[in-house]
């Protein structure tokens, strides 16, 4: 692949953070960390993210505020949501709001990954 | 019931002594005249008798003696008082005289009379013993000139005929008396005494509770007519009575179901706060839990130990996952509804609430021909909470006002406030006013949050606002909260109305729609 995969990962937990992080990296994808929507937007200003993966519920903004704002300013970017398992009214107004895809957490980081494949159109990877 | 019989026999028995008694007085005063007149006749033509017997032996020539004889004859003839003959100068020549009788005395003024005109003369005179009778009968004397037998007689058997004929009628009256009053009784215990216990039973049993009493008197007069408007009254009791309890049922099931409702809702949104503070620490878990298997083989012992994280994991979401399909509002179901009635029903359910504070709720509901596309449950568990924020939030005395109109009732200055949700247009807004004393900005930003209250410990469960915008969002309504510190709160809950007619784009509403926008890029 010419140009690497570049993502976002919005959460304000740092761990969870940390963790999508790491195992993005591993798959060899660029990715870029924002704590919260501000820190999110300016990120995006920046850069073209291919996908970003972004928590509902963040102090201030929540993701589903931001959704209208992304799909603007950066339209190329597939947008992932997150949230809490059993959130589904969320999910519908997502879904609404364009995201392509939604993660309930406690997800499995496979599920993630194969997500986020999905989401760029590539083929499911293959067994480890 | 037994004065106004008494009262009646009374009356009537009155009545009928003063006709009866009149009618007997004239005919009792004809019937001594009657028998005065046949004692006078009688004593009339005794004296008569007596005259030709004592002229007839005056003419032969008798004495005195012999006259006093004669006369002796007669003293037993019953009732006699005296029996005198009076020679021309008006003399007693002889007299027959009762054992108890005083000695007749000289001719009176009447017998004078009768000796100068030659007729008889009779009337009634005074004796010692009360009134006689006496009869003068003059008669020829011998010489050519006038004498006269007088017969005084005591009127003793005309009394006692009369006394008899008194009591005859008396006793006669007495008998036809009773059998006119028992009449009378057996009668108006028949039509007035019966149905009036009747009456006065039904009345009793309905005063005390019992509406199903009813009156069986079947008559066509006045009784019959009351026993019938009494029965009706009754009917109408009876089904005021039943429609009330009714209601008050329906405003039990009402107040349960919404209660229930609460809980459960406050189940269910406790469950989901704790689902969206668990997940995330969850997801690092089994997320660290997966990577370090990675490194180690799916044969190593060690191994099990990451899969028993893993699957805790699971089942701790598994726990919480039941629980919020245990609390799981029902689906709505959304039919054409009128918001009016329901918010009739709900402010009567309420009315009551603060009633013994003084508090009252002033209603002006939306026109009949507003409609909204709502599930009525859960339209009326927005109306419920609404109205018992605001009732609760009143001081005493105060009002709440539940209108509608597009603007707010609390002027701008110093309002604060908060909006969740976007309605569509047209619209219809449901204002709910109290008179509290208001929320500052930073109450109102915490207004939706669940478990967030500013009523006393045990009174709020927190939940009423955010289950109102859970339920306004479903209804592609929104709802907005204004405050102006010491003057009140105002809740405006905005549902888009299901009407065609209506439904022309105003200016705003475009520019506020979502953009049209298709995925922005081709894989």
């Amino acid at each position: 692949m010419a140009t690497p995969v570049r993502i976002l990962v919005v959460d304000d937990d740092p761990e969870m953070r940390g963790l999508l992080a790491e195992e993005l990296r591993r798959e060899g994808w660029q990715v870029r960390e924002a704590g919260d929507g501000a820190e999110a937007v300016l990120a995006c200003r920046g850069t073209q993210f291919d996908v970003i993966l972004m928590d509902k519920n963040m102090p201030g903004p929540s993701g589903l505020d931001l959704l209208p704002g992304f799909r603007r300013t950066c339209p190329g970017s597939r947008i992932i949501m997150m949230t809490a398992f059993g959130d589904v009214p969320s999910y519908v107004e997502a879904a609404e709001k364009g995201a392509v895809d939604f993660l309930f957490k406690p997800f499995r980081i496979d599920d993630m990954k194969a997500a986020i494949r999905k989401a760029l159109g590539l083929q499911p990877a293959p067994p480890a | 019931m037994k004065h106004l019989t008494t009262r009646l026999v009374l009356l009537v028995m009155l009545a009928f002594l003063v006709i009866t008694g009149a009618f007997d007085y004239v005919r009792l005063a004809r019937e001594r005249d009657r028998l005065v007149t046949v004692a006078a006749t009688d004593q009339r033509v005794f004296a008569e008798t007596l005259a030709l017997a004592v002229r007839r032996n005056v003419r032969r020539g008798r004495t005195t003696e012999e006259l006093q004889e004669l006369l002796e004859e007669i003293r037993q003839r019953p009732g006699l008082v005296w029996a005198a003959i009076y020679d021309p100068k008006g003399e007693v020549v002889a007299a027959a005289t009762a054992w108890d009788a005083p000695a007749p005395p000289p001719a009176d003024h009447t017998v004078t009379l009768a000796l100068e005109r030659r007729e008889p003369r009779s009337g009634l005179a005074e004796e010692s013993g009360g009134k006689v009778l006496r009869h003068i009968q003059p008669f020829r004397w011998p010489d050519g000139r006038t004498a006269a037998v007088e017969v005084r007689q005591r009127l003793d058997a005309v009394e006692r005929e009369f006394a008899h004929a008194v009591r005859e009628r008396i006793v006669y009256r007495l008998v036809v008396l009773v059998l006119f009053v028992l009449a009378i009784l057996a009668v108006t215990r028949w039509s007035i005494a019966r149905p009036m216990r009747a009456l006065t039973q039904g009345a009793r049993a309905v005063a005390s509770g019992d509406l199903s009493q009813r009156i069986d008197v079947r008559r066509a007069d006045e009784l019959g007519q009351l026993a019938e408007e009494f029965n009706r009254m009754a009917q109408s009791l009876e089904q005021a009575q039943q429609a009330l309890l009714e209601q008050s049922e329906a405003r039990l099931r009402l107040e349960r179901d919404v209660q229930q409702a609460q809980k459960l809702v406050a189940v269910g949104m406790l469950a989901a706060e704790v689902a969206h503070e668990i997940g995330t620490p969850l997801n690092v878990i089994s997320g660290r839990a997966e990577a370090l298997a990675r490194g180690i083989p799916a044969d190593d012992p060690e191994r099990r130990h990451l899969d028993v994280i893993s699957s805790q994991t699971e089942r701790i979401t598994a726990i919480v996952r039941d629980l919020l399909d245990y609390a799981r509002p029902r689906r709505p179901h959304f039919r054409a509804e009128q918001p009016g009635p329901i918010l009739a029903r709900v402010t009567d359910l309420l009315a009551g609430r603060r009633r013994d504070k003084g508090v009252g709720i002033r209603l002006e509901l939306p026109p009949e021909e507003v409609q909204v596309l709502a599930d009525a449950d859960h339209l009326q568990q927005v109306f419920v909470n609404l109205l018992t924020n605001a009732l609760d939030a009143s001081p005493p005395g105060g009002t709440v006002r539940v209108t509608h109109g597009p603007e707010p009732l609390l002027p701008p200055e110093g309002r604060a406030s908060v909006l969740r949700g976007k309605a569509d247009t047209p619209l219809v807004a449901i204002h709910v006013l109290d008179e509290g004393k208001g929320m500052g900005e930073e109450e109102l930003a915490q207004a939706f949050q669940p478990f967030f209250s500013t009523k006393r410990r045990g009174h709020g469960t927190g939940l009423g606002l955010p289950i109102v915008e859970e339920i306004v969002r479903a209804h592609r309504g929104e709802v907005e909260i204004l405050s102006v510190a010491d003057r009140g709160t105002e809740v405006i809950v905005r549902l888009p109305v299901l009407d065609p007619q209506a439904r022309e784009p105003a200016d705003g509403t475009a520019a506020e729609a979502p953009p049209p926008e298709r995925p922005a890029r081709e894989a």
